[in-house]
């Protein structure tokens, strides 16, 4: 059972380690390699941006980092825990304490209010006021006047915006970030990467992120770029 | 060609989920209406033939008064491809081994029985035999008790008048053994040819001629019609519904099975109106697409109409194919049962309820939700629209709420059972809106929490929209469920009271009043004491109000009572199981007024003060109607139509008394001894009758069971598809909470929680609900009193509860399958 609190408060100053991380998949009478021997460290509170070529393989590094899906061999360690050889349970687990969601088409639940949406991360956490919290997140947001608006009554930029809001409600130590702006206009695209960026700030969060987007990709502390299933990080980023 | 491109877009339709319901649904309904309209119309037919065999024909028309029946009306119902029996009944003493007997003689032609068959033995130890012919010309059988009482062995001779037969075989079972009052000897049966020889027969002694007839339903209808006409008073014309007993308990049966049928029915509509609403709301994106694309609103009704269409002929199709093996199987059941084989053709007019139900089904409650995707902005390709207003789908419930009604009158054809049925629903639906309004309030202050516990309540709340129509949709299936568990139970219940244990099953008829005392220490003597006895003297009803009662009561009722001598009988007390309905009953003391039986009443249309004249021998007597009664006519106690107080006029005529006791088999021949001690005294066994009815209810009962479980299974299929109807939101939720770090575990623990919470609140809501529609139904036509069914109700939320959690564990594995990866990959 994976205790309440982090007791190995990591000694390492590294959030995300990952090491000869290789992922396959069977094609019947072939196998195709997406990630090939990956390695390298994502530091607390650093913001990373993974770019490259539709294919490339960007998600499938990002759902192995976040523990969606185990790699055919290698090693994921997250905040001091080794999720790649965790089971399925252990690894939501560690999700709800730790992890933060954004995603490219919102995935936002449509039954649920705004306010219902945000709650979800925190009821799961069990957490003793998910309401007020989940309230002052929308309002962070710039959504005060919509928290009992459905995904259908919004629009995409704002859907986006809950979308964060409940990303940042479990106060994650890490946030992933599928391509967040990929479905919107320049314009809202800005307004939602400033305030990606301003609560990453705020909070302290890692935060790992997949962007086409160059603007979005600069801003960026560092960028990993990834080609034929090989992770590559140019040298003027540093 | 256009087939085959109809058939591609049935499968390409197939391909989702929402469709695949729809259809499902529809093929569920046509399979269960089919099934049981042909189970039904089968066994209806088959019980008919197993009640004719009570008539041993479909038809009996009886002369009285030494009449012959006229040859040309065997003539005419052959030439109608009626088949035709005879038989000649009276009574006389025959002379065998030195003693004279009196006995009861049936004469019966080559073609008797037509239906049923008699059971015989050919000699004292023999097997018992079923044969369908009597005695050949020359021959005679005896009843066991009269071979034994004359003291003759088989082919030992038998003189009946100038006639010596030879004694050929023991009587053991006559397919017509029903009691008329004239059969009280023992019996005797003969050949008709050997009738002449006799002598006894001579005009206008006391003879009865009975013609038999078998044959189907409409030309034995139309033959009837044409033969009415030259009726004379003393023909009576006899079906299977006149036989009083059984057609009740078969009455009960076909409410029963048309219950079911509506049932049916209404599971059927609801199944396709939830999956038609998850359907037109997945379409509403298509729907605003093509509006893009330049379609307009006229062309996509047609398109969507087609659609329903195709889905329809698909779903009939489908159902039809269902029904057919399981009717087979059910008839395979019934012809095991029987330990006869029935035909199981294909009524095909049993098939029109079933197709009606699609089509009503279909058009009243897949079209609507279908037909207001028309309106869908196609400004949504760009911009979701809000939810539907609740105010759009009023028409929508009007049109459903209408097609129901008519759909479950025109099936059960019974308004009292739609409106009690119906009126069930709706007071659920009641119900259900003040619970629901409840359960929003009360959770609505509910956060969520770790625990299972926590996350299924505020699931329920989350969910409070699929959450109110799944209660609302298990609670009605749920309903329909019990009130039918709850009728069959009470029906059997109630044959099984009608006839218990140890009914009487012998009756003693025409016992001298100075013998009565005699009789009753006889019986108490020997451990079976006799519970009451009645006096009777027959008479005919004559005169209403002064008028010739014939005249006085429309001509277009055909009332037996009035066709024959009634059983007038006396009484100071009311009979325990008989009911007053209007009226005193006589005080002490009392001298005038006759209490009349409510049918009876009822038919002649008599009220309390109406002055009945009746003639009995040479005499007449007149009296006020003082009194009105119910009798219980299956009880096989002694019943009265007329009963008069101790004191009045009656009781100074010449009376005979009667009265009915149970014997069991074992002391048979007890009746010998009693038959030596007072001859003049006549038994009447109806053991075997009794047994037969007692086989017949236990048949029913059978095909009661047999279609309660096919309801219950079909009400099972109703559930599982109302709850994958909400599969793709379920599936969409579950990846998201696991993302979110929702663990497996808690996962299903909150959805088992949350649907047995569901199951609970539907639970006892439905059973609530079929208590009140059982109360309604009993009152109207089931003629029951009212009891809490506590011991079938009190699992019900528990059983409702148990089975929803797994069907929510069911639903839950495809969710639990789908990784997480998913949302990555823009699962919409
Ligand atoms: N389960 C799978 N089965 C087969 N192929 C897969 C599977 N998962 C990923 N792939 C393939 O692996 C490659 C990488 O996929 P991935 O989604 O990670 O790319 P991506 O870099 O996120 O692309 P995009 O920028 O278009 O989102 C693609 O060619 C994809 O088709
Ligand atoms: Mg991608």
């Amino acid at each position: 059972m994976p205790d309440q609190t982090p007791t190995d408060m990591p000694s390492s100053q590294s959030m995300l380690k990952v090491e000869a991380l290789s992922h396959r998949v069977d094609l019947g009478d072939d196998t195709l390699t997406i990630l090939q021997e990956v390695s390298f460290d994502i530091a607390r509170g650093e913001s990373v941006a993974i770019v490259g070529r539709s294919g490339s393989g960007k998600t499938t590094l990002l759902g192995l980092l976040a523990g969606l899906d185990s790699p055919s061999s290698g090693r994921v360690v997250l905040d001091g825990e080794e999720i790649s050889a965790l089971g399925e349970d252990e690894r939501a687990a560690l999700r709800a304490r730790r992890v933060g969601f954004v995603f490219q088409s919102f995935q936002l639940l449509p039954a649920l209010s705004a306010l219902e949406n945000v709650m979800l991360p925190l009821e799961l956490a069990g957490h003793e006021a998910p309401e007020a919290q989940a309230t002052e997140l929308l309002e962070r947001v710039g959504l005060g006047q919509r928290l009992r608006h459905t995904p259908r009554q919004l629009s995409g930029g704002e859907q986006q915006r809950v979308a964060i809001a409940r990303a940042f409600a479990s106060n994650p130590a890490v946030l992933f970030a599928d391509e967040p702006t990929g479905n919107l206009d320049n314009r809202t695209g800005k307004t939602i990467s400033d305030l990606l960026m301003a609560l990453n700030q705020e909070q302290g969060t890692t935060l790992v992120m997949v962007t086409h987007d160059e603007q979005l990709a600069q801003r960026c502390q560092r960028r990993l770029s990834i080609d034929a299933g090989r992770v590559t990080e140019p040298e003027e980023q540093h | 060609m256009a087939v085959t491109g109809q058939l591609a877009s049935v499968r390409r339709d197939l391909r989702e989920r929402d469709v695949r319901v729809v259809i499902t649904a529809l093929v569920v309904a046509v399979a269960t209406v089919a099934t049981i309209s042909l189970f039904a119309s089968l066994l209806q037919r088959a019980l008919v033939t197993s009640a004719s065999a009570f008539l041993a024909a479909d038809r009996q028309l009886e002369a009285e008064h030494g009449r012959p029946i006229p040859p040309d009306w065997y003539q005419e119902a052959n030439r109608r491809g009626i088949s035709t029996a005879s038989m000649v009944e009276f009574s006389t003493m025959v002379f065998g081994g030195d003693r004279f007997q009196l006995v009861a003689v049936k004469a019966v032609s080559d073609a008797y029985p037509l239906r049923g068959q008699i059971e015989m033995q050919v000699g004292e130890g023999a097997e018992r035999e079923l044969v369908s012919r009597g005695p050949r010309p020359g021959e005679v059988w005896l009843n066991p008790r009269l071979m034994r009482l004359l003291a003759l062995d088989m082919g030992d001779s038998l003189e009946v008048g100038n006639q010596a037969l030879t004694v050929s075989g023991l009587l053991l079972r006559e397919p017509d053994g029903g009691f008329s009052m004239a059969a009280l000897a023992p019996r005797i049966m003969m050949h008709a040819d050997d009738v002449p020889a006799t002598g006894v027969v001579r005009e206008g002694s006391r003879v009865e001629y009975v013609a038999l007839f078998a044959g189907e339903e409409p030309e034995l209808e139309a033959f009837h019609r044409w033969l009415e006409p030259q009726f004379h008073p003393s023909h009576e014309w006899k079906s299977v519904q006149d036989g009083e007993t059984l057609s009740r308990s078969l009455q009960r049966a076909e409410r029963f099975l048309l219950l079911g049928g509506s049932l049916a029915v209404l599971l059927a509509a609801v199944a396709v109106a939830v999956a038609s609403r998850e359907y037109a709301l997945g379409q509403r994106d298509t729907v605003a697409l093509l509006k893009t694309l330049g379609l307009r609103g006229g062309a996509i009704s047609r398109l969507y109409l087609r659609r329903l269409a195709l889905w329809g002929v698909a779903g009939c199709a489908g159902g039809l194919l269902l029904a057919l093996p399981i009717y087979y199987g059910l008839a395979q059941v019934l012809s095991e049962v029987l330990e006869r084989p029935v035909a199981a053709e294909l009524d095909w007019r049993a098939l029109l309820p079933a197709l009606v139900t699609a089509l009503v089904a279909l058009f009243g409650f897949a079209y609507p939700p279908v037909r207001r995707l028309r309106q869908v902005a196609a400004m949504r390709v760009l911009r979701s629209e809000p939810g539907e207003s609740g105010r759009r789908a009023w028409p929508d419930i009007l049109l459903a709420g209408l097609a129901v009604f008519g759909l479950v009158w025109f099936y059960a054809g019974e308004l009292a059972m739609v409106t009690a049925l119906l009126g069930g629903v709706a007071a659920l639906l009641a119900v259900l809106a003040l619970v629901a309004w409840l359960m929003v309030l009360g959770l609505r202050h509910l956060r969520g929490g770790g625990t299972a516990w926590r996350l299924a309540l505020v699931a329920l709340y989350r969910h409070r929209q699929s959450t109110l129509s799944q209660v609302s949709v298990f609670a009605m299936t749920i309903m329909l469920a019990c009130t039918l568990i709850l009728v069959r139970s009470s029906l059997l219940d109630d044959w099984q009271a009608q006839l218990p244990e140890n009914a009487p099953n012998h009756f003693l008829i025409n016992i001298a009043p100075e013998k009565v005392d005699a009789v009753a220490d006889f019986w108490e003597q020997r451990g079976h004491p006799l519970a009451q006895l009645y006096p009777m003297v027959r008479g005919r009803l004559t005169e209403l109000n002064g008028q010739p009662v014939k005249e006085a009561v429309s001509k277009d009722e055909r009332i037996n009572a009035l066709n024959r001598e009634l059983n007038l009988t006396w009484m100071s007390e009311l009979p325990a199981d008989n009911a007053l309905v209007q009226g005193q009953w006589f005080e002490a003391g009392a001298r005038d007024g006759v209490s009349v039986e409510y049918e009876l009443a009822e038919r002649l249309g008599l009220k309390i003060g109406d002055r009945l004249g009746f003639t009995i021998g040479s005499d007449t007597l007149s009296e006020t109607v003082t009194s009105i009664r119910t009798v219980q006519w299956e009880s096989m106690q002694p019943n009265f139509y007329m009963a008069f107080p101790p004191d009045g006029q009656l009781a100074a005529m010449p009376s005979t008394w009667i009265t009915s006791f149970y014997l069991p088999t074992s002391e048979k021949a007890l009746l010998n001894d009693f038959a030596r001690a007072f001859p003049t005294v006549s038994v009447l066994e109806v053991d075997h009758i009794i047994e037969r009815i007692r086989a017949i209810v236990q048949q029913v009962t059978q095909a009661v069971e047999a279609i309660l479980a096919l309801i219950l299974a079909a009400a099972l299929v109703v559930m599982a598809a109302v709850v994958s109807a909400t599969l793709r939101d379920r599936q969409r939720e579950g990846a998201l909470l696991r993302t979110l770090g929702g663990q497996q575990r808690l996962l299903v623990r909150s959805t088992m929680l949350e649907f047995a919470l569901l199951g609970l609140v539907a639970g006892i809501l439905g059973a609530l609900a079929a208590e009140a529609a059982v109360w309604a139904l009993q009152l109207r036509m089931f003629e029951g009193e009212f009891q809490w069914h506590w011991s079938v109700m009190l699992p019900v939320p528990l059983v409702s509860a148990a089975l929803l959690s797994l069907f929510g564990r069911w639903q839950l594995a495809p969710v639990l399958k789908v990784s997480p990866m998913l949302l990555l990959r823009r699962l919409e």
